[in-house]
């Protein structure tokens, strides 16, 4: 019993943890976002709310917190009040099985706990895969039911897109899963270990570059960021699926983009770019002796890769116009879509001719 | 050539070319804003910004109520109701002075139009008002304005031009000829 209820106890505080990051993250997010942007196209960003308006996200939550929930006339309520929900849960979700850091196991009054990871399941490239797929239902059902053209275009696209793309990142990923032998996103990251030429996207027998290509731009189409932000258009349909949202409602769909955002910086990271494997082999605190500080330095370069690939968004977004709506499913069915399957005939192939010893 | 392009294609050639430049804008990080209300750019002279009603040197009104400046409007924003001055009865002068200027245009007509120059342009186009009825400005807010706008003011017109008889000027402080 007691054990039962350190364990709980233990995984609340990892959960809290997790989610509190994540959290942060976001709030990050959003101002990096209009930051970068700014400075991209020589402006500024926010200044006012602090100094250089570091406190911009701050401010933002507060109006949105304070204001008025409008659900409009002829809304599906029920409905109406599920899909932010729906939305925003599995995007936060995912991060249960991100391995943040090395993974080895400690004894904390006769538990032994993996500190940098919630729950190492089996299959949690699988997971994730499954729980984004039902934040797309959060959109459409968004979409649906706020009883309004604009909105329901913008869920439909929003559908077609997440359906064409997912299918993308799958088939993108299944390259890694050959080589590594595992769903497990700590065995995955534990296989790319000794230094980046042992990385999924430049490691030997088969290189993923393709597959990572095609993930990067499968990602950015799956989380509706420009320039496949089509389900939210702004010259076409007035804001897409959250037209009609308002306040916090609004906010939760707002926190799920970027936390859909993280989730699948996250990934490729840990998939394609050694998770928290440090570029060279080992750690250099480790070489120094501190070998008990070594997670320090690993979750560090988990936290750059993480944001190189966020910054990655921000920076086509202040690039790239928006796709045209044929040109992105022509594009994810006829350009995505093969070279996935190549490099998973490919991989295969070299997985097959030389076995990892 | 054919082979060129296609390479070009498939490596997304454009797409780097563009992230290329707006990372350059990253990299050389120069705001061509400005933080507006607490910096401001510096207006050129000839700005159109307020209208307002202008004095001489001596005080007095240079508005003779012509009501050329109403004719010459495009926008129907300024409205004068001239009057005689009392006791003499060549000389005319705006009673009444309004102008609406939520409809206001700022195109200069009526500062053109002006035969003795009453009217000028400020540089000042900070009017944001919380009720539109602010806009509606009399005589007394114009003079104001000008006041406040333009310090250094004109001589009277016969005492520019000593030389140049004006019919309808003759007030009593003029200097007269002697007899």
């Amino acid at each position: 019993m007691t054990e039962l209820s350190l364990r709980l106890a233990i995984s609340v505080a990892q959960i809290a943890a997790v989610m509190g990051v994540v959290m942060l993250t976001v709030m990050i997010l959003t101002l990096a976002e209009r930051k970068v942007l700014g400075w991209m196209q020589d402006r500024m960003g926010p200044m006012e709310v602090g100094p250089y308006g570091v406190l911009q996200p701050i401010a933002d939550g507060l109006k949105l917190f304070f204001k008025e929930d409008i659900v409009p006339a002829g809304a599906n309520k029920f409905m109406f009040t599920l899909a932010p929900i729906l939305a925003m849960v599995p995007a936060l979700i995912g991060f249960a099985v991100i391995p943040f850091g090395p993974s080895q196991p400690f004894e904390f009054f006769g538990i032994t706990v993996k500190p940098f990871v919630i729950s190492d399941i089996n299959i949690g490239i699988l997971y994730i895969l499954a729980f984004t797929s039902i934040g797309a239902y959060g959109i459409i059902l968004g979409g649906w039911a706020s009883n309004s053209k604009y909105s329901l275009l913008g869920g439909l696209r929003s559908a077609a897109q997440v359906i064409s793309y997912e299918l993308n990142v799958g088939l993108a990923i299944v390259g890694v899963l050959i080589l590594a032998g595992s769903l497990s996103l700590v065995k995955i990251t534990e296989a790319q270990g000794g230094g980046f030429w042992h990385w999924y996207v430049f490691a030997l027998p088969a290189p993923q570059i393709f597959a990572f290509v095609v993930y990067v731009i499968s990602a950015v189409a799956e989380t509706n960021r420009v320039p496949f932000d089509l389900p939210e258009a702004e010259s076409e349909l007035v804001a897409g699926f959250f037209t009609e949202y308002s306040g916090m409602r609004f906010a939760f769909f707002f926190i799920a983009e970027y936390a859909n955002m993280v989730l699948v910086s996250c990934v490729a990271a840990a998939m394609f770019l050694g998770g928290w494997n440090a570029p060279y082999p080992g750690t250099i605190l480790g070489h120094m002796g501190l070998e008990q500080f070594a997670w320090a330095e690993n979750i560090a370069w988990f936290t750059v890769k993480a944001y190189a690939f966020l910054f990655l968004f921000f920076w086509l977004r202040a690039t790239l116009p928006r796709l045209r709506y044929d040109q992105l499913m022509k594009f994810g069915w006829k350009v995505m879509l093969p070279i996935a399957l190549g490099n998973i005939v490919v991989t295969s192939i070299a997985a097959y001719l030389f076995p990892k010893g | 050539m054919k082979f060129k392009e296609w390479f070009k294609t498939i490596i997304f050639y454009e797409i780097f070319v563009g992230m290329k430049a707006t990372m350059s804008h990253l990299l050389r990080y120069k705001p061509i804003t400005l933080q507006y209300p607490h910096e401001k750019r510096a207006l050129p002279d000839n700005y159109r910004g307020m209208l307002a009603l202008l004095r001489y040197d001596d005080g007095t009104e240079k508005c003779v109520g012509c009501d050329l400046c109403e004719a010459a409007c495009p926008s129907r924003v300024i409205r004068v109701v001239s009057a005689e001055v009392p006791g003499e009865p060549t000389k005319r002068y705006s009673k009444e002075y309004y102008m609406d200027m939520t409809r206001c245009l700022f195109c200069g007509m009526c500062v053109d139009a002006c035969p003795v120059d009453a009217l000028g342009m400020t540089q000042e186009f900070e009017w944001a008002v919380y009720d539109k009825r602010q806009l509606h400005l009399n005589k007394q807010q114009l003079l104001a304005i000008g006041d406040r706008s333009f310090p250094v003011r004109e001589k009277r017109l016969e005492l520019q031009h000593p030389n140049v008889a004006f019919f309808n000027v003759s007030f009593g402080h003029v200097p007269q000829k002697p007899s």
